[in-house]
């Protein structure tokens, strides 16, 4: 009787067992406006890839907007399993909500950052309005796509690469702030994140010129039916933007998907991560991994760092874009 | 130099299309769709618009050599773009704003956004009475202006299990809780309620305090308790044709609530069938509901919380027992109930008995206690009666219009009749009464579907009562309410 029981009893937890190991896990990865055609495929693969290690079978979701917006909504209460935002500081602002550990951006090699971009310009065929570096985009008539800082992640890197030039070139405060100012006068149309601001000047073919990141302008370059009608400039000085990437540890245990996630994270390491990043336009952090061929795209850009030129996210957020700082000065002029 | 727009001797498809676009975006009306109109015009009328939309430096700047066709393209696309990122605005600011209503008769209510599963309401109910006594002069009582009720009432929902209300009484001495209670709503057949709240055993007793015919309650509703502690599982079957409810409660004394802890250690069963055969149908029963309601459960005790007290319809105590009786065993009440509504007809009925294990020192006996009313009501403007009164006046009183609000004639007659065998070891004959027959006439005003004007009289005989074996006078009370409700 006794062996009876023990056998049913083994048979109930194998049951149980198989059907936990053949339930399905959702995965929720809160990410930023131009990524969107990224990850799309680096969840399919990384699914395919998962199921294949584990028999799990892997939902991965993603939601996309302006990267300030959208740590704002994790913080609201949108459970992400992973964040991969346009900047640190709106990782930050998550971890000040206690989600995630101070420490996050330790955990994962080059600072949470597996790929870099920059900010470059997108410009129509010809180039009509000559449009070579910063100095172009404050010249009256030129009118300026670029999203809006308090709720773009993208918006705010395009915004430091212009303060950047308008430091080295000035190395004086008060001109660098008229520099902004102008530039943001000849700004007809604010969108709130960077796809927006892609489809103003792309899809409804507003403003002369395109603020954006390197990857979404490759991206418009490459697409079927935009093709032949833009080109990338490349400014003489730019910004090296590290889109970070993490594990919200709230939600994770809450959900009991802190494994899945970290193995999803780390994937983008990998060198079929990297490679997927280059293909995306994103530049790989690790590009020994990724063949030469795939980084022939990426032209080489003088740039500065967000903590050589700003002393790093936490010191740039509060001075430019915390309220009543320069960002409010220069568009909301009193 | 001002040019002239001629679209009939200008070929180009694009111009045609940006003019038509242009007049639409401008909504210029027909006739100022001419010849006549020149391209500065319109892009005065485009300023304007920027202006409006805010932003005019910047598309100013951008549009620094305004004046040709090009240029007024671009500002009526920055225009469209702008009106795009305002109604995705707008819709993202309705996704995530509550939703805040006030109206006269939902009182105020504040909903989440989508789903909205989330929801306050405020609603509250004031009584303001005015009561005279005719003829007391052997048993004389106050005439007075009293509040019978201040019930403001915070209820709503909370995620699409939990339903809740709270609904403190103000009127009395010091401030009380009427309803406290939450509903874990697991389906419409099967909902958890957990707190204080009304018993299911009266019929009269679960109507609404602002939608009874008459001022106070009949005799029967004497005999079941009303609020008490405790969990109910409710729901309603067979699309709502059938209803039912069964809790455990901590019990309380015929005609009142129960008190805060449960003082004697014992629990109640209540219970409830109620059906409605013909709800859903459209004829003359479709407003027929029967239905039987029962409690049973053990008392132990002596004084109020433990052995009832009746009252008239005019509040006056009629009966109690000796100071020296106890409550001892079961209590149990059982009571068939009807209502039936057709039109502006009403009629509601209910017959309870309640029975209780009573002793004094070495006697002791089961006491059955008696009622049943009848009331009938008839709304003489042509309005709908119903379980929950006469809602909404077709025409609500207008200072200085036609409207005069409905009215309501309501009458009932009831009756209440003490275990024989409670006299004399348990009640004395010479101080409280045997038996009480009362009938009353009413007529209620609704001003509107908030505010109520009511006046009643009610005449109650008793049998005994009164020294030497005599019957109690009667009591003849003329009382008038106005009620606010929302």
């Amino acid at each position: 009787m006794k062996t009876a029981l023990r056998l049913t009893l083994l048979a109930l937890a194998l049951a149980a067992a198989g059907t936990v190991s053949a339930k399905d896990t959702d995965l929720l990865n809160v990410s930023y406006d131009p990524t969107r055609e990224f990850y799309a495929e680096v969840n399919q693969v990384f699914a395919a890839q998962w199921k294949q290690q584990t028999g799990e079978t892997l939902n991965i979701r993603a939601s996309h907007g302006g990267s300030g917006k959208q740590a704002r909504a994790v913080v609201d209460g949108l459970e992400a399993d992973v964040v991969t935002l346009a900047l640190a500081g709106d990782i930050d602002t998550i971890a000040n909500a206690k989600q995630l550990p101070a420490n996050w951006q330790s955990r994962l090699p080059h600072q949470s950052a597996p790929y870099t971009s920059t900010i470059v310009f997108l410009v129509r065929k010809g180039n009509p309005k000559g449009i070579k570096d910063w100095d172009d985009l404050i010249k009256p008539g030129v009118a300026v796509i670029t999203p809006n800082p308090k709720t773009s992640g993208g918006a705010r890197w395009n915004y430091l690469a212009a303060w950047a030039y308008a430091s080295t070139k000035f190395r004086d405060g008060d001109k660098v702030v008229d520099f902004l100012t102008s530039l943001f006068k000849n700004v007809p149309v604010l969108d709130t994140g960077a796809r927006g601001s892609t489809t103003t000047f792309v899809d409804r073919k507003i403003g002369d010129v395109l603020i954006a990141w390197e990857n979404e302008a490759l991206l418009t370059l490459e697409q079927s039916n935009t093709r032949g009608q833009f080109e990338v400039v490349i400014p003489s000085l730019s910004i090296k933007a590290e889109p970070p990437v993490a594990w919200v540890d709230k939600n994770v245990d809450k959900h009991g998907t802190r494994k899945q996630a970290e193995a999803y994270l780390r994937f983008l390491y990998t060198p079929e991560g990297q490679r997927l990043a280059a293909k995306h336009g994103y530049r790989p952090a690790e590009p020994d991994k990724v063949p030469a061929a795939e980084l022939a795209k990426f032209p080489e850009v003088k740039q500065v760092t967000i903590d050589g030129a700003f002393g790093g996210w936490k010191k740039a957020q509060a001075a430019h874009f915390s309220d009543g700082g320069f960002f409010d000065k220069i568009y909301l002029p009193k | 130099m001002q040019t002239r727009v001629r679209p009939a001797l200008n070929a180009r498809t694009a111009t045609v299309s940006l003019w038509s676009a242009l007049a639409c975006a401008l909504a210029l009306p027909a006739h100022a769709q001419s010849n006549e109109l020149t391209v500065e015009q319109l892009a005065q009328r485009l300023r304007a618009i920027e202006q409006r939309l805010g932003g005019g430096d910047a598309v100013a700047n951008a549009s620094a050599d305004s004046g040709n066709l090009s240029d007024l393209d671009q500002r009526l696309r920055v225009i469209e773009r702008k009106l795009e990122l305002q109604a995705e605005e707008n819709a993202a600011r309705v996704a995530s704003t509550p939703a805040v209503s006030l109206s006269a008769s939902k009182g105020l209510s504040v909903k989440s956004p989508p789903p909205g599963d989330v929801e306050l309401k405020f609603k509250a109910l004031v009584q303001a009475d005015g009561r005279f006594f005719i003829g007391d002069e052997l048993l004389p009582q106050n005439d007075t202006f009293l509040f019978r009720r201040i019930m403001p009432t915070i209820e709503g929902t909370w995620g699409p299990l939990i339903g809740f209300r709270l609904t403190p009484e103000f009127a009395g001495d010091s401030a009380t809780i009427a309803d406290a209670y939450f509903d874990l709503k697991f389906d419409p057949r099967a909902t958890v309620r957990i707190g204080k709240f009304k018993s299911p055993v009266g019929l009269e007793r679960l109507q609404s305090s602002g939608s009874t015919g008459l001022i106070e309650l009949g005799l029967a509703s004497e005999l079941t308790p009303n609020r008490d502690l405790g969990v109910q599982l409710q729901g309603e079957l067979a699309g709502a044709t059938v209803s039912y409810a069964l809790g455990v409660f901590n019990g309380a004394v015929d005609g009142r609530d129960s008190p805060t802890v449960n003082p004697d250690n014992e629990f109640e069963l209540a219970g409830r069938v109620f059906v409605e055969p013909w709800k859903n149908a459209s004829n003359a029963l479709s407003g027929l509901g029967f239905g039987v309601a029962a409690s049973s459960g053990d008392r132990r005790g002596n004084g109020n919380n433990f052995l009832p007290r009746y009252r008239t319809p005019g509040q006056t105590q009629f009966f109690n027992y000796r100071s020296a009786v106890l409550a001892d065993g079961a209590q149990t009440r059982w009571s068939p109930q009807a209502f039936y509504y057709r039109n502006g007809l009403s009629l509601l009925g209910e017959y309870v008995s309640s029975s209780q294990d009573v002793r004094v020192g070495a006697f002791a006996d089961e006491l059955e206690h008696t009622a049943w009313q009848l009331t009938a009501g008839y709304v003489l403007t042509g309005e709908d009666a119903g379980y929950k009164g006469v809602a909404r006046p077709n025409q609500p009183f207008t200072l200085g219009a036609a409207g005069w609000g409905a009215f309501e004639l309501v009458a009932r007659y009831g009756r209440l009749e003490i275990d024989d065998d409670a006299f004399p070891r348990y009640a004395d004959r010479n101080a409280v009464a045997a038996a009480a027959r009362s009938w009353g006439l009413g007529l209620n005003w609704y001003l509107t579907g908030n505010l109520k004007l009511v006046a009643n009289y009610t005449q109650t005989q008793f049998d005994g009562g009164a020294a030497a074996g005599r019957d109690r006078e009667d009591e003849k009370a003329f009382f008038t309410r106005a009620q606010l409700a929302f």
